[in-house]
């Protein structure tokens, strides 16, 4: 489910973990020691940042009998890190890899991953729809997979299945003067300039005065100036390109010049999209236009600007080093559009990870349901209290699957004993069953492609372990007093002590 | 807020609160089905608020805004966003009348009624205890199930055929919701010929910047007319120039007529009479050289961006030169386009071939009143048109804007897409009814939600013939009848009361491309309601 939070005039509506941590603006420490785990997993990996707050919340749900049965917090971390190390190994025993990047066969796996990352979302109905735009976008990219480098617009109105993904650079028409709608809007293979520029007449300095001695000088001086951006604009048209883009604005007079010239410009690109541009067209940003040399052109196989929705963009297509990709999203609502990004950024961030790390298990609480029986199995060849926590950590495993049952509306404890009993049969066949959350009951969520990158599941489980061990390694809080506040009754509240029980003596 | 309290909190033994969050009693928190609730609520309320507006019955409402203007209207996109809705679900619904507006254009109302009757059957099918989820997955389901349908019995149309009949009735539907609906086959060719002038049929495109919609209160409704060709709001720069100018050669400018000013900051000393005389006599060249640069080009009639000088404005008027200043960057632009002209920054760059050429631009005065506006007609490439409304008060012309506005979207979305559907409920009642017959496959418990989809399609007729002032249920049973008897019939709700319930015969149809948009906005946004369980917000909100 999704939540909606308010943080002043702005609602937010998501179900991302992350989002939400960081609207609701945490302020108690141990509280904020989890929420930056999960940040730390956003970071890291981009997915999986609820999973992480769950399971570091069951690892210390655990953690709380055993401290009030009296054991010493030492010990039951411990416990933790060696169950968390077993966890991490077999998952790498059961990881599924595939090698060769270039099959058809690595695509699919990565377009199963960003499904089962899609799952979830507001978007999940059309999670087939996104998890190829996804893969699409994040295939474009070179070796070192720049996030960076897929920009994501939104367009307010239309269906989400109007969204698309462009092979290139998209944003929005900028900020135009009188004469821009006589440039034309389509060019094939034309040549860019990129600048870093003002194109505009005005004042070449700003604190300079010119005292003139008598009325002749005067035209000498307004020629002058014109002279100045006029040099500037020959330079460009010089260079043969067709389209001007520059980060600075370009003033009305630039703008009537280039469409006496058939000649297109944007000014006040925003960075990111100049930076954009930049890499999918090869060109260079420049800062002067004073020898331009052909190399720093930048060349692009079709330029059209175009109407989506009520906005206006402009679009560069079959960009011959392509490097970029852009996906526009459209949607009912803002709230609607920023919520289906939030979801992509997900998918993007999972489907790079994949692409690092070819290797997949399966979920819908397929892999933490089978690493729960190992790590049962385990505990059991152990002598000692470790035993005992060992074990209470696979009892923790199974938050997973039971969160996700009880979250689509079904009753947890039947599914959880379902797949108890199919992970606890003899033979391989039951390892990767999960929740099937769509009809209630359980299924292979392996073959259902119900896939995660290992890495991200590795990174949740030792993250959350991290976190709840932290937690658990805090004996007192001291808390600095607020300076001339008074300290209120609820905030003395805070300063408990002993090991997590949160009361004084 | 006390409830609101400790509802975010953690306690410890002694049942003291954990403060976790900062400011956490200042914040309320709902949850579960409260939540949804509470949501659901909040945005019914707005759709029902919509609700009388719907049909060619529909109210209009008068909205004050905070300073005290005032806005008639009956257009749903409109309507939302003047009421200024505090309530962040509610806002939702706002967001969806107007992504409706900004794609489509018409059916703003249907789309926000929709998505109430969404809800409210959302909200029962809860109360049994459904999770919201599987509701959603549902309607979703549903939704699919009824775009498919509609677009297998949609209507593939010639719609120029006839002299663009279909277009023009298509605009008739649209605008006989409205308040101007006494004049609606008027305004209609008129939309039609507005958007055929400036069509790209080959693309099946049409760029509304080159329609031009103003307005000017004054007159009647029926004194609308459509000008092919550039109207703006300015006069002539001196009251006694040519107030016609035939075969108009136009000089654009976007320099003042003045003496040009270097951009550095700069000081001009004079020390002597001498110097002084000098320097006026060079202002007086300037002026002399400026007009003498714009006759030499031979143009006709000047068109400004900026200011004039008094000087110049002598000057001007006494070489037979007319000439309009202030005119803003965008109509500028609209002349340059129209009349093929080049904007000129410089008087040294005028020549005759960055002259705009137009057949006629004169100044027409509106009754008795100041009111002037300059027409430019017969422009060299023309694709510019300009819609001047007239009306007995403002806000008859603002409403009758809106209205021309929404006539010109569909007659476009029709060009774009010729498949239609009928209106009057219709369109609704088919998937309504196609959704019922197939719901019994479904092996799941979306079953139920499905069903519910249904029914709230069915709340569009029951809404217009409330509005029509029949009665809804009895309407709507007898359209679902006689359309499931015989499924070639197309019957919607018989609103103007003609006693024909054949939408074919009445020529009441929209675009295909509007309905499925309608329906797919409409789940989207109540999945995105529904699909929230917990709210937190400042305490004041409740």
């Amino acid at each position: 489910m999704d939540k909606l939070i308010h943080t002043g005039d702005k609602a937010t509506v998501t179900n991302d973990g992350a989002t939400i941590i960081q609207l609701l603006d945490i302020v108690h420490p141990a509280a904020k020691a989890l929420a930056d785990v999960a940040e730390a997993q956003d970071n890291e990996v981009g997915d999986g940042t609820t999973s992480v707050m769950i399971l570091s919340g069951e690892f210390l749900k655990e953690a709380k009998s055993f401290i009030e049965d009296g054991m010493h917090s030492r010990t039951i971390i411990k416990g933790f890190r060696e169950a968390t190390r077993i966890a991490v190994q077999k998952i790498r025993d059961v990881e599924y890899k595939v090698t060769n990047h270039q099959s058809p066969e690595f695509r699919e796996l990565l377009v199963k991953c960003a499904k089962t990352s899609l799952n979830s979302k507001l978007v999940a109905s059309y999670k087939e729809f996104f998890a190829e735009i996804v893969v699409d976008a994040v295939m474009k990219l070179d070796a070192d997979l720049e996030k960076n480098m897929i920009g994501i617009k939104h367009v307010q109105g239309g269906s989400v299945l109007n969204s698309f993904l462009v092979d290139g650079v998209a944003f929005k028409k900028t900020f135009s003067y009188a004469g821009f709608e006589q440039q034309p809007k389509k060019f094939e293979n034309p040549k860019i300039v990129i600048l870093n520029l003002e194109l505009e007449l005005k004042s070449e300095k700003e604190n300079a005065e010119i005292r003139i001695e008598n009325p002749e000088d005067y035209q000498s001086i307004v020629d002058a100036e014109w002279d100045i951006i006029y040099g500037k604009l020959e330079n460009i048209a010089k260079t043969g390109a067709k389209v001007v883009l520059s980060k600075l604005p370009i003033g009305d007079l630039a703008t009537q010049y280039f469409a006496d010239r058939n000649m297109f410009c944007a000014g006040r690109v925003a960075q990111e999209d100049i930076l954009r541009v930049a890499k999918a067209t090869g060109g260079q940003v420049l800062t002067t236009v004073s020898e331009i040399a052909e190399t720093s052109l930048g060349t692009v196989g079709y330029f059209e600007e175009l109407q989506i929705g009520a906005e206006r963009y402009n679009i560069f297509k079959d960009c011959p080093n392509s490097k970029t990709a852009t996906i526009v999203l459209r949607g009912g609502a803002e709230q609607y559009i920023e919520e289906a990004e939030r979801s992509l950024n997900d998918a993007i961030m999972v489907v790079r990870r994949a692409i690092k790390h070819a290797s997949v298990v399966a979920g819908g609480g397929a892999i933490e349901m089978e690493l729960s029986r190992i790590i049962r199995e385990y505990s059991r060849t152990i002598s000692g209290k470790h035993q005992l926590v060992v074990n209470s950590y696979a009892r923790a495993l199974e938050i997973i699957p039971k969160t996700l049952a009880e979250n689509a509306g079904f009753d947890a404890v039947e599914i959880l004993n379902k797949l108890r009993q199919k992970h606890a049969a003899a033979s391989n066949e039951g390892r990767w069953f999960g929740v099937d959350v769509n009809k209630g009951s359980i299924f292979d969520t392996f073959e259902q492609n119900i896939w995660e990158p290992s890495l991200v599941k590795v990174n949740a489980i030792s993250a959350a372990c991290e976190a709840a061990c932290l937690v658990l390694s805090v004996d007192e809080t001291v808390k600095a007093a607020k300076s001339e506040q008074e300290v209120t009754q609820a905030e003395m509240a805070l300063r408990g002590r002993g090991r997590g029980r949160r009361f004084r003596k | 807020m006390a409830s609101a309290q400790g509802q975010f909190l953690a306690f410890d033994e002694f049942g003291r609160p954990f403060i976790v969050i900062r400011e956490q009693e200042k914040r309320a928190r709902v949850k579960g089905l409260e939540a949804q609730r509470a949501n659901i609520n909040a945005a019914r309320a707005v759709s029902n608020l919509l609700r009388t507006s719907l049909g060619p019955k529909g109210m209009d409402k008068i909205l004050v805004s905070q300073d005290g203007d005032v806005t008639i209207t009956n257009d749903g996109a409109t309507i939302m966003e003047k009421m200024d809705v505090k309530h962040q679900v509610a806002k939702l619904l706002v967001e969806l009348s107007q992504s409706q507006d900004n794609e489509i254009g018409d059916g703003t109302t249907g789309v926000v009624i929709l998505a109430g009757a969404l809800l409210e059957s959302a909200l029962n099918l809860l109360d049994k205890g459904l999770h919201p989820l599987r509701v959603c997955d549902g309607f979703e389901r549903a939704c699919a199930i009824a775009v498919k349908h509609l677009e297998a019995t949609s209507q593939e149309l010639d719609v120029f055929a006839n002299n663009n009949e279909l277009l023009k009735k298509a605009a008739v539907t649209c605008l006989c919701s409205k308040v101007v609906s006494n004049r609606q086959n008027e305004l209609a060719a008129i939309a039609v010929e507005a958007v055929l002038d400036v069509a790209d049929i080959k693309r099946k495109d049409v760029n509304f910047e080159h329609i031009k919609v103003e307005g000017k209160p004054g007159g009647s409704l029926e004194d609308t007319c459509l000008i092919r060709g550039i109207v703006i709001d300015k006069d002539m720069s001196h009251p006694q120039m040519a107030k016609v100018v035939k075969d108009a050669k136009i000089a654009i400018l976007t320099c003042p007529f003045e003496p040009p000013k270097p951009k550095t900051k700069h000081k001009l000393e004079i020390s002597n009479a001498e110097d002084y005389r000098k320097l006026y006599e060079q202002e007086q060249q300037y002026f002399v050289k400026m007009i003498e640069d714009v006759k030499n080009s031979g143009s006709n009639i000047v068109i400004c961006q900026w200011g004039f000088d008094d000087e110049a404005n002598y000057l001007l008027h006494a070489n037979k030169l007319p000439a309009v200043r202030w005119v803003g960057g965008v109509e500028i632009e609209l002349i340059a386009m129209a009349t093929g002209a080049r904007i000129v920054p410089r008087f040294s760059e005028l020549s005759s071939e960055k002259l705009g050429r137009a057949a006629c631009v004169r100044e027409i005065g509106f009754g008795t009143t100041d009111d002037k506006m300059i027409v430019i007609e017969g422009c060299a490439n023309t694709s510019a048109v300009t819609v001047l409304v007239r009306g007995g008060n403002k806000m008859i012309v603002d409403e009758a804007k809106r209205c021309l506005h929404d006539a010109l979207c569909v007659v476009r979305n029709l060009i774009r897409d010729s498949r239609i559907v009928y209106g009057g409920g219709c369109a609704e009642l088919m998937a309504s009814l196609e959704i019922t017959k197939v719901v019994d496959m479904e092996p799941s418990i979306e079953q139920y939600a499905m069903r519910g989809f249904a029914d709230a399609l069915e709340d569009i007729s029951n809404a217009l013939a409330e509005n029509s002032g029949l009665n809804p249920i009895e309407t709507t049973t007898w359209l679902k009848n006689e359309m499931k008897n015989d499924p070639s019939k197309r019957y919607g709700v018989d609103c103007n009361g003609v006693g024909i319930n054949d939408m074919k015969e009445l020529n009441v149809y929209e675009s295909l491309q509007s309905k499925v948009q309608q329906l797919q906005l409409a789940t989207q946004v109540v999945r995105m309601i529904l699909k929230i369980d917990d709210v937190f917000a400042p305490s004041e909100y409740s």
